[in-house]
């Protein structure tokens, strides 16, 4: 058996208390050796509570002397001078999405991880729930016969205790609901349909930059042709929550409250049924879509293999980000728009499809 | 004055009125500055260019941080009931402190109480307790804010009644409530309901910033309609597909009801506990931090929120789950959806339009295509 890996958690905010903690203290590869936190004294508390074994730093310049690789979930606005610090000094890095807050700076640490031949790997957790590969066979095998569209929504009043308050500062965010969010769902579909060849961007930002709610049109020229998606995004009121895929034999869908399985709804003899899928792979039998994501960035530096997610692929889905940014349009909010002394109108521009 | 070269400071920014305020200043070109409790709740307001200020009601020193040079400000600020008088007065203070040259205090109606007497229809029918913490602890801030008005702080209190729109849980848990029958009216739905279109309310703020001759006084707010609560009920009921079924029901069958449980469901600390903890009802409330440690504090709040979020709360927590009750037996309001909604007395707002030179621009029908398509959008309809 080889030597454990390694490994820091650079932050202790709310996803590393949730997720990277539990995942990384049941991982028999990986071995913690700190966490780091400017917060020292919340680092650790974090160490106390959890009963870990490892050392609390401020700055992971101390501890990347003695790591493999780091797990990076710093705010936003940080990803990219710390991912490059830890693969300067020869680390591995799985870094929370998004990557980073451009496509250029995403592509720069992307380009720099190839050359120092390190494993760079991109917390895109969402393809580590069974339904992901699972909607992928059934695309592939035919079962919704030829794919029509899709709908994919996603919603809730937000709250999200970010330890930071990141989230609403557009210089350490680097955008609202679309970058936050819409990262995971445009890295979906773009890996179930294929690349985007078109879209239409709306979202409700007034101008600070950090939109609420997202209406995004696309179209996917992929190997099963052309496909249209309708994808929706809501930091303020829920949605439906769930993909529906509309093929011409059948629909499949998948849930957030249950991101293991993938419904098959058909009609069969003039009766609705659904039918729901599981996945029978021993690699997906067990642990939290974060243990799985952990468990392929151990698997890729043992065998200096590629991650699941690896650089390039957030540097597409950045790229989309910003082309939506750079052509939105303001989503119309006739309710708002009745203030005596409202000098602009709060209504949409034209409708475009950008290319 | 001319407020709008002046930076505004909005509390309870993140809450329905509040967000709608920053809003319209937003749209009036006006610098504002929001202050922001729970980070996490500042979703709505985010989106607009406006400058989010961290600080606590309760702790002065994080407002004055807050204020920054501000000259203006809409308190719209709340928090829990026991917290009111304290939290309007650290606001006042600094905004004293500051020099600040307009202070509006959002305050409401229900200091009548939540069925307020006969003879309250105008500003000066006389004030008493109503054993309700909401009602009492917002009648003593507005004692709180004429006191700074005495000492040179110019103020304006508003009173609105049920202020109502897009994003007002009035209409959200209502529609809720439709759909899983949890509405009845209350003899036939005649209850006075004050609806206040949240632009009405805004408009009055305004005003109170612009005409000097509101100093010092308060003023009831509402659309200045004689819309009932079977009126607001229905209205709901119409945007519906298909329109839902309630029922009627005297004030004497709620009554027999109510003698065969043991009053209102959340007294127990079972069910306190069991509320505090759900997750639904921390969405609701978007407010708790939720430790265990914090549970009780939680629970002590719960007790001193605006009745119509404990309403809201007993319809979703109490009245539901443990009445358990057979099917097909009638659906039986709570104490407070029937207090609230067994009022007569329609607020006038005359002292509004002669002083402050009010008119309500939007009717309740035009508020209601408004809120109409605010729920097509959020997914409500």
């Amino acid at each position: 058996m080889t030597e454990p890996i390694r490994l820091a958690i650079l932050g202790c905010g709310a996803i590393t208390r949730s997720e990277h903690i539990p995942a990384v203290s049941t991982h028999p590869g990986v071995q913690l050796a700190a966490l780091v936190d400017t917060d020292l004294p919340r680092a650790n508390a974090l160490i106390r509570n959890r009963g870990l074994n490892c050392r609390a730093v401020a700055d992971y310049r101390e501890v990347l002397g003695e790591v493999d690789a780091v797990v990076n979930a710093l705010p936003n606005h940080l990803h990219l001078s710390s991912n490059m610090d830890c693969l300067r000094a020869g680390r591995h890095v799985l870094c929370e999405k998004p990557l980073a807050i451009t496509a250029a700076e995403a592509r720069s640490c992307t380009e720099f991880a190839e050359e120092k031949k390190l494993v760079l790997a991109v917390g895109m957790n969402r393809r580590f729930a069974a339904s992901h590969p699972l909607l992928k066979l059934v695309i592939e095998e035919g079962l919704l016969g030829s794919i029509q569209n899709y709908d994919f929504q996603y919603g809730g009043a937000f709250d999200w205790r970010s330890a930071s308050g990141f989230y609403f500062d557009r210089a350490k965010a680097g955008g609202g609901a679309l970058l936050d969010f819409g990262v995971h769902m445009l890295d979906s579909v773009i890996d179930w349909f294929g690349p985007v060849s078109a879209f239409d961007y709306q979202d409700d930002d007034w101008g600070s930059g950090i939109e609420a709610n997202v209406f995004l049109d696309l179209k996917h020229a992929g190997r099963f042709g052309e496909i249209t998606g309708h994808l929706q995004i809501s930091r303020t009121f829920g949605l439906k929550n769930r993909l529906l895929v509309r093929g011409v034999a059948a629909s499949a869908e998948i849930t957030v409250r249950d991101p293991e399985v993938v419904v098959i709804h058909r009609v069969i003899g003039g009766v609705p049924v659904s039918q729901t899928l599981t996945l029978q792979l021993e690699k997906f039998s067990g642990g939290s879509p974060y243990w799985r994501q952990l468990d392929n960035f151990v698997q890729s530096i043992a065998n200096r293999g590629k991650p699941e997610v690896d650089g390039w692929q957030a540097v597409r889905v950045l790229e989309l980000v910003e082309s939506c940014y750079a052509h939105k349009r303001r989503i119309a909010e006739p309710w708002a728009g009745s203030g005596a002394e409202s000098e602009t109108s709060s209504g949409s521009g034209h409708s475009e499809t950008r290319t | 004055m001319n407020w709008r070269n002046e930076t505004v400071f909005v509390t309870g920014a993140t809450g329905f009125i509040g967000g709608r305020v920053c809003e319209r200043m937003v749209q009036a070109g006006v610098k504002v500055r929001a202050l922001v409790h729970g980070m996490h709740r500042a979703a709505r307001i985010a989106r607009l260019p406006v400058e989010l200020c961290p600080g606590d009601l309760l702790e002065r020193e994080s407002l004055r941080e807050a204020l920054g040079g501000a000259k203006v400000v809409i308190h719209c600020g709340v928090g829990p009931a026991s917290s009111i008088v304290r939290g309007t007065e650290n606001m006042l203070a600094v905004a004293h402190a500051a020099g600040v040259n307009r202070f509006i205090h959002v305050s409401t109606a229900a200091i009548y109480g939540i069925t307020p007497p006969p003879g309250s229809e105008s500003e000066d029918a006389p004030l008493r307790r109503t054993g309700d913490a909401y009602c009492d602890n917002k009648a003593a801030a507005e004692k709180v804010v004429l006191n700074y008005g005495k000492r040179g702080l110019p103020v304006v209190i508003l009173r609105p009644s049920i202020v109502w729109g897009p994003y007002s849980a009035w209409s959200t848990r209502l529609m809720d409530d439709l759909r899983e029958g949890r509405v009845a009216f209350i003899e036939g739905g005649p209850g006075a309901c004050n609806t206040t279109y949240v632009d009405n309310l805004i408009d009055a703020m305004v005003l109170g910033l612009e005409n000097d001759g509101a100093l010092n006084q308060a003023f009831f707010i509402t659309d200045g309609e004689r819309v009932s609560w079977g009126d607001f009920i229905r209205a709901h009921m119409a945007l519906m597909e298909p329109m839902p079924e309630v029922v009627e029901i005297s004030r004497a069958e709620i009554a027999a009801s109510r003698g065969k449980s043991s009053g209102l469901l959340l007294g127990s600390v079972k069910a306190a506990a069991r509320v505090a903890r759900s997750k639904e009802f921390r969405q609701m409330l978007l407010q708790i931090p939720l430790t265990e440690a914090a549970m009780k504090k939680a629970w002590n709040w719960v007790g001193g929120m605006p009745p119509e979020k404990r309403e809201r709360l007993r319809a979703r927590f109490g009245v539901r789950r443990a009445a358990a009750k057979p099917a097909n037996a009638k659906f039986i309001p709570d104490a407070v959806t029937e207090a609230t909604q067994s009022a007569t007395v329609f607020f006038s707002i005359e002292k509004a339009r002669k002083v402050l030179g009010y008119e309500p621009r939007v009717r309740f029908s035009e508020g209601m295509k408004l809120v109409e398509q605010w729920l097509r959008y959020a997914a409500y309809l």
